[in-house]
């Protein structure tokens, strides 16, 4: 699970039908500058993925999210998915040591 | 398994719902000399891990499966244990 802002959402046209009524939103990973405050832009220079959501993440929020086979454990049916949402974070807190 | 350093705890109240009960915490890997190695993450810690504590985590998403009692968990990270 990573952290991540919710930078825009996502609407596709021709899709997988197992995507059927998928919700999907762009998210910009967190990295250390980002969760200090350091960088307060709002994306990070790392790449930014479209996740599946079904949490109902706007743009603008902080969601945690997984990549990987993990996601596509909720599902009962076969999806071909690689990165889902899967909590809103209210707040959190990161403080490392300064070094 | 991930060496990282708990730097920090999550909030949540709306996620999957092998989520709840779950205590969250923000880890930055770091390599054996305790220096930062990587981009933070979050992860599940049954264990209740304090501040800077060094752990090792798993990411290996069965594993956490069987802690959340749930087949269905997408969540990947776990605290497994504390480094002396």
């Amino acid at each position: 699970m990573k952290p991540g802002k919710v930078i825009g959402t996502v609407t596709l046209g021709h899709r997988d039908p197992s995507f059927r009524g998928g919700r999907w939103v762009m998210i910009s990973p967190m990295g250390g500058d980002e969760l200090t405050g350091k960088n307060t832009s709002g994306v990070s220079p790392q790449f930014s993925l479209v996740a599946y959501d079904d949490l109902g993440a706007g743009v603008g929020d902080e969601v945690l999210y997984v990549e990987g086979a993990e996601a596509m454990q909720p599902f009962d049916r076969p999806i071909p998915l690689d990165a889902i949402t899967v909590a809103l974070i209210d707040t959190y807190k990161y403080e490392p040591p300064t070094q | 398994m991930i060496l990282a350093r708990v730097d920090g705890n999550v909030v949540t109240s709306m996620g999957h719902n092998s989520l709840i009960g779950q205590t969250i915490v923000l880890c930055t890997p770091v390599d054996e000399a305790g220096a930062n190695a990587g981009s933070p993450f979050a992860a599940v810690d049954p264990l209740g891990a304090g501040m800077h504590a060094r752990v090792y985590v798993t990411t290996d998403g069965s594993w956490t499966q069987d802690t959340v009692h749930d087949d269905h968990s997408p969540i990947r990270n776990q605290v497994m244990g504390f480094v002396d």
